[in-house]
């Protein structure tokens, strides 16, 4: 377990927290039916050290419901980006806590309908109040029965009531884009009940969870804040000796290496499956390794041990050069940005050498004993967002075909030749209940070839997609290799009917460089022609990142006028007869 | 031992150590909230490697209350 600081450290340095300027914001209200003070102050330190400025509102104590239902209410003042509400089994069933057999199984069936309704309505009042994100802890199943080792032999005891709770909240909640489901009683068991809960404590002053567990509580909760903000990590790069397996490869050779289901190998297999789990789920691996291609690539093609292989990678770097060298080509190839990438190695000296050549990329050091190496993964809260998409999914599937498009491309031919080859096909699709997801999570993620960096929650695109005034819109890029998704996204403000302005356009990284801009931009001025619109104007907003969309206006015709940029609709615009455009719905 | 308290207590209740006396408690000193005063045994339980009961807690009103209490536990005050 990583151990943190004491909540004295944080109390101390969220006094000292200065006035600067932050690259982000967020503004939190954290609602609890008890003590959770020392909670927010935590949050907003680490908040701070991670260059976020983070704005708190506490509820009154357990006064959760009135801030919620009156509409003039202090949160609601406070607008927050995220509200955190965290419950407890006491204050939701009052009496029935102590003595929950003096009521009959059906009772309290019934009293669950009716705390899970009341849970419900509250939330959906919060909704329909608010457009915060709305995060709602679970219950910490109790530990103690009155019945002992017969608890689990009555008809709907109280254990099972809670986690009836708990599973019919997930249930109730699932599908609501706004509203998550904090697993507290999942915190609760990972750092154990008994040191987080003090009966003193809790006598004492209503605090229920330990100070020493609040910058725990503090790290996950986290989690959502980074995952609104878009700070996700996408990118796991790893060494390989003493990392991926045990052992020099080079050194000790093919046989000797410490990876398979014994002690101590398996320490590595358990590292490689989390990675793959994570894999899974969208994130991108890599590898930067100084080694020798051939026997490193032997490992991993060959050995019977190994969970990763070849196609697992999205990028390997094998070889004697520089790693932040590597680490800057890998971030290139993948056009994924160097923060976000994350960075395994053992060795101590690469690791301060990456993390002072590029202070971006989170580098992870593993030179401690390999049992803990699936858990240092395990507890890393980097790479969560705030909702998942068929995109993640496919995502590594996506990037070796990538890894194909380069391969084509490092041949001898133009470039031209390079994308006829590609036989790219685009079709341009409405934003609709299909795309508003993905629509809203490129504006939320994409750095480099975004035109003004606007970031659009899903419930923000759904209003602008049926807002009159605005022209909604992405485009999904196939080609030989298979089938990029939805990669590019565009935003029309319509109001003025003689100019059009361009509010977002983007980009996804891994189809930059193809011209597909201009097949997105061919359509908007088809549009614009078809409403008599005069003029299309942009703004190119700059950020550290967005250099590659720089150039993007003026390449295309349109004229600089102030600090705003114009296109003649009566121009045409030549597009690249490689580029076969599809209009979906039309 | 003096010293050491009075450093804890200035660090949670957030006032330099010269301004705490026998006398400072929740009527003279801002900071000294309820919230602060939990957080003050927590501190005073782990820098003395000791645990408070909840009747000996409650009856801290100022810096000598918590002298008599941590002198019960053994803790020497010159």
């Amino acid at each position: 377990m990583v151990k943190e600081n004491s909540l004295q450290y944080f109390l101390t340095k969220a006094n000292e927290i200065e006035k600067r300027h932050f690259s982000k914001q967020v503004k939190i209200g954290i609602l609890s039916s008890f003590t959770i003070n020392g909670l927010p102050e935590t949050i907003r330190v680490k908040c701070s050290d991670n260059d976020i400025e983070c704005k708190y509102y506490i509820g009154g104590y357990d006064q959760y419901s009135q801030e919620i239902i009156s509409k003039n209410s202090e949160l609601y003042k406070f607008s927050p980006d995220l509200v955190f509400l965290l419950l407890d089994v006491r204050s939701i069933f009052g009496d029935i806590f102590h003595d929950p057999y003096s009521l009959s199984s059906d009772d309290r069936k019934s009293i669950l309908s009716k705390k899970l309704e009341e849970t419900e309505n509250l939330v959906d009042t919060f909704s329909k109040n608010s457009n915060s994100k709305f995060i709602i802890s679970n219950l910490v199943i109790p530990t103690f029965s009155s019945f002992g080792i017969n608890e689990t032999k009555l008809d709907f005891g109280f254990q099972e009531m809670i986690l009836k709770f708990n599973s019919n909240l997930i249930s109730a909640f699932r599908n609501k884009n706004n509203v998550f489901v904090y697993d507290f009683n999942s915190f609760s068991s990972k750092y154990g009940q008994k040191n987080i809960f003090d009966f003193k404590n809790f006598l004492f002053g209503d605090i229920q969870i330990s100070f020493d567990y609040i910058p725990y509580l503090a790290n996950e909760l986290i989690s959502y804040v980074n995952a609104l903000l878009g700070l996700t990590k996408k990118c796991i790069v790893l060494d390989l000796d003493d990392t991926l397996w045990g052992g020099i490869v080079g050194e000790e050779g093919f046989e000797n290496i410490k990876l398979g289901p014994e002690p101590p190998g398996n320490a590595f297999l358990e590292f490689q499956k989390t990675l793959n789990a994570l894999k899974q789920r969208g994130i991108i691996l890599a590898i930067n390794s100084k080694n020798n291609l051939d026997d490193a690539l032997q490992v991993i093609k060959e050995h019977p041990y190994m969970v990763l292989r070849e196609s697992d990678f999205s990028c390997m770097k094998i070889n004697w050069n520089d790693k932040v060298e590597n680490m800057k080509e890998i971030s290139q190839e993948l056009n994924i940005g160097l923060d976000s990438m994350v960075f395994f190695d053992d060795d101590k000296v690469n690791c301060e050498y990456m993390t002072l050549s590029l202070p971006q990329v989170k580098v992870v050091n593993l030179s401690g004993d390999p049992s803990y190496f699936a858990e240092i993964l395990q507890d890393m809260n980097d790479f969560d967002s705030l909702k998942i998409t068929d995109e993640d999914l496919n995502r590594t599937q996506m990037y070796s075909e990538q890894l194909k498009r380069d391969e084509l491309k490092n041949s001898n031919i133009s470039m031209d030749d390079f994308l006829k080859n590609l036989n790219m096909d685009i079709t341009i699709k409405q934003s609709n209940n299909f795309t508003i997801p993905r629509i809203s999570q490129l504006t939320l993620k994409t750095n480099q070839f975004n035109l003004t960096t606007k970031r659009y929650q899903e419930e923000e695109i759904r209003k602008l997609t049926d807002d009159k005034n605005f022209l909604v819109g992405c485009a999904q890029v196939q080609d030989k290799f298979g089938d990029n998704g939805i990669t590019g996204v565009f935003i029309v403000d319509k109001h003025n009917s003689e100019e059009w302005f361009l509010d977002s356009f983007l980009l996804s990284c891994r189809i930059m460089g193809r011209e597909i801009e201009k097949a997105i931009l061919n359509y908007i001025i088809d549009q614009a022609k078809k409403n008599n619109v005069k003029k299309i104007v942009a703004k190119y907003v700059p950020t550290q990142k967005n250099k590659p969309v720089e150039s993007f206006l003026p390449k295309c015709g349109f004229s600089q006028s102030g600090d705003k940029w114009v296109y003649d609709v009566n121009n045409s615009l030549k597009l690249p007869d490689f580029l076969s455009v599809t209009v979906e719905n039309e | 031992m003096n010293e050491k308290l009075i450093q804890i207590i200035s660090k949670v209740m957030n006032v330099p150590s010269t301004e705490i006396n026998d006398e400072s408690g929740p009527l003279n000193i801002e900071n000294w909230t309820s919230f602060n005063s939990y957080v003050l045994l927590y501190g005073l339980e782990n820098g003395f490697n000791v645990k408070f009961t909840m009747e000996e807690a409650m009856d801290v009103k100022n810096v000598a209350d918590i002298k008599r209490h941590l002198k019960n536990h053994g803790i020497q005050f010159d």
